[in-house]
């Protein structure tokens, strides 16, 4: 089963007023901010959360916002959607909630989770202000002290400061020399991520640090609490705690959160200590055994380490929410891009005109079309590069680059195509190709075209269509394929009519074929291109369209 | 998945039966993966396409990949079989004239004779 994120999240910065959904798959939890509404969930692509699964519908269900509450609708999916495993048509959500879509023994999303101790990173972050410290506290008002200062702590660099802080605070509360927290690394293996002694000076990873005791309270995920090493028999052999004299060593693993359905109640006992993965430890260490140390409540150190972890956990969300987010106004930078590259500006000409439009069955389509002006002719090009999106997006640019460059040189077209399948071929772009049509008219009239493996275009001549048949193989299959263009004359008012697969191979819902046929009965009775669209609108009905759609004419005034 | 093949070697030649449709995807890899397997102890293969009733784009990349690498290799695939669309669409794309097609199996496996 996969899972693709959406694509349409927008830039702007959490309000708060939007809750979150979170995907929970085995291991695996994923953030998804619900930032609009209705969000769709289904098996098609263009689903805010798309799940590739059989049983989940194309069309399977929405959350849908009314103020202020959310429900969740079915769309009539096929398998059911459920929240808290009631199969349901229409349900108010409530936070924590736990949705299933067709699939009832995968993965599932939990609405608007609460941790255990945090609110989502959005709003953890938003929690700034300054903090009161009494000098006179109870080891309760420290720990107070210390969680208000965790929670509060500022949005720059999140995840360091929130360690440094932990330390520090760690270090008042135990009055240790030396404080750490390790992470795990995404290997597994554990690894500094901040370090202070009691003066607040950074500290590096050293031998001094017993890591016996650090991997076995991380392996075992249990807590070590040691004030008196001299009276421990077992620890006696642990090499680092002998050679540094070390006297006091606490460490406490930490979990991660676990995100709470309602299906899997918590219960006050359970909730902090049980389930979660180990992410880390904090640990403290000092070379000679403090009151203070046992005079700190076990429990009240274990509360840190848990309120530590879920704030470890929350920073990353924001961090991987941070570069999603980045990553997406790259993407969305390159989408412009090559929208611009594809804008087609057609040159005006006396003797002709090019009316074209390209209706994409996807954000990024394989078709495109392109018009050039020179002292001798004006040209029409229009290729359909197999397959979609991005790779089939990159190879149209190449392609589109390659010959509007070729015939503002003036080449002779069969000279371009195979220069344009040299390059494809030598490339060794896989299976990728393109079909291509160019078709270049001088003034006087005189039609030259190349078909590399199009859809043969139409020629309207006195609402009598001809089909000029010669072709070519499509460009980046063979490299040895060779290519010869064909010529004929038009009359002022003739029009030449080129479409793509996509137009003649539009089907209804009955599986039938838009074909060649309906094409040309159209275009010999119509005058204008925009026909031929409205009429493959027309017969696909609601059936959505399976691929792009492109139509070019070129018109001959004389 | 909508592509079954089968495969069937009698007297040197390989015949690989396709059901379903050849399609960028599972379809087109199942049966680039199932052809290269093929094609490392058969020089001679039929391809079989009297049951495929659509191929896309994507198919037909997968289509022409394999036979450039057989040809690379010093081995041969012939196409037998062609339904009407597979037809149309070899036929617009001209790869009918790289293709050796024939009506049927039994007259590709002849050719090989």
């Amino acid at each position: 089963m996969a899972f693709a994120p959406t694509s349409k999240l927008t830039t702007e910065s959490g309000s708060g007023v939007f809750p979150s959904l979170v995907l929970v798959q085995g291991e695996e939890q994923r953030l998804i901010p619900l930032k609009h509404s209705p969000f769709s969930v289904g098996r098609k692509v263009d689903k805010d959360l798309v799940i590739a699964d059989p049983r989940v519908s194309r069309d399977h269900a929405k959350i849908v916002s009314e103020d202020g509450v959310f429900f969740l609708i079915d769309e009539g999916s096929k398998h059911g959607t459920f929240v808290n495993g009631q199969r349901v048509q229409r349900q108010k959500l409530e936070r924590n909630d736990r949705l299933e879509f067709g699939v009832r023994d995968g993965a599932y999303v939990v609405f608007h989770p609460q941790h255990p101790t945090s609110n989502t990173a959005r709003e953890f972050l938003s929690q700034i202000s300054g903090l009161q410290i009494s000098t006179d506290t109870t080891d309760l008002e420290k720990l107070t002290m210390f969680l208000e200062a965790a929670r509060k702590l500022n949005t720059t660099g999140v995840l360091d400061e929130i360690l440094v802080t932990l330390v520090e605070t760690t270090l008042k509360l135990t009055r240790a020399e030396r404080g750490y927290v390790f992470l795990k690394s995404e290997e597994g293996a554990l690894r500094l991520a901040a370090g202070r002694n009691s003066k607040g000076e950074p500290l590096l990873d050293d031998k001094t640090i017993s890591h016996s005791i650090l991997e076995e309270a991380v392996n075992s995920a249990s807590e070590y609490l040691v004030t008196d090493t001299s009276q421990s028999l077992d620890l006696a052999a642990r090499r680092s705690i002998m050679a540094y004299d070390l006297r006091t060593v606490i460490c406490i693993p930490l979990r991660k959160p676990q995100i709470q359905t309602r299906r899997e109640p918590v219960t006050s006992e359970t909730a902090p200590s049980t389930g979660g993965e180990i992410m880390g430890a904090l640990y403290v260490d000092s070379r000679f055994a403090t009151r203070d140390i046992s005079s700190v409540s076990h429990d009240i150190l274990r509360a840190v380490a848990t309120e530590a972890a879920s704030l470890v956990e929350n920073a990353r969300l924001v961090q991987a929410e941070e570069a999603a987010r980045r990553y997406q106004q790259e993407l969305a930078i390159a989408s412009a891009m090559q929208q611009r590259l594809m804008e087609v500006h057609i040159p005006e000409v006396p003797f002709a005109r090019v009316n074209g439009r390209n209706l994409p069955c996807k954000e990024i389509g394989g078709d495109f079309f392109d018009a050039v002006s020179t002292k001798d002719y004006f040209a029409v090009a229009v290729a359909d590069v197999c397959g979609k999106g991005v790779s089939a997006a990159l190879l149209a640019n190449t392609l589109q680059g390659m010959i509007y460059s070729h015939l503002v040189a003036r080449m002779p077209l069969a000279e371009i195509v195979a220069a344009v399948n040299l390059f494809f071929t030598q490339k060794h772009l896989g299976e990728k190709y393109a079909t291509v049509v160019i078709a270049r008219i001088t003034p006087d009239g005189e039609l030259e075209y190349v078909n590399c493996g199009h859809v043969p275009p139409l020629l309207i001549s006195n609402h009598q269509v001809t089909r000029p048949e010669k072709g070519n193989l499509p460009v980046g299959l063979l490299a040895e394929a060779t290519y010869e263009s064909g010529t004929c004359r038009l009359q002022p008012g003739d029009r030449l009519l080129i479409v793509t697969d996509g137009v003649t191979e539009a089907e209804n819902a009955r599986g039938d074929f838009f074909e060649n046929e309906r094409l040309e009965k159209v275009a010999s009775t119509s005058s204008s291109f925009e026909d031929i669209l409205s009429s493959v609108a027309n017969f696909c009905g609601g059936t959505p369209l399976t691929d792009d759609c492109t139509v070019v004419e070129l018109v001959y005034t004389g | 998945m909508n592509l079954k093949i089968d495969t069937r070697t009698t007297e040197g030649v390989t015949v690989v039966s396709c059901a379903g449709r050849i399609v960028f995807g599972d379809e087109a890899s199942a049966l680039r993966s199932e052809l290269k397997t093929i094609l490392n102890s058969s020089k001679k293969v039929v391809l079989d396409l009297s049951e495929v009733s659509y191929i896309d784009s994507g198919g037909l990349g997968t289509l022409v990949g394999v036979y450039s690498s057989a040809r690379s290799a010093g081995a041969d695939i012939k196409l037998a079989g062609l339904g009407q669309r597979v037809r149309d669409v070899l036929q617009i794309t001209k790869l009918v004239t790289v293709f050796e097609v024939y009506d049927n199996a039994q007259k590709a496996r002849a050719a090989f004779r």
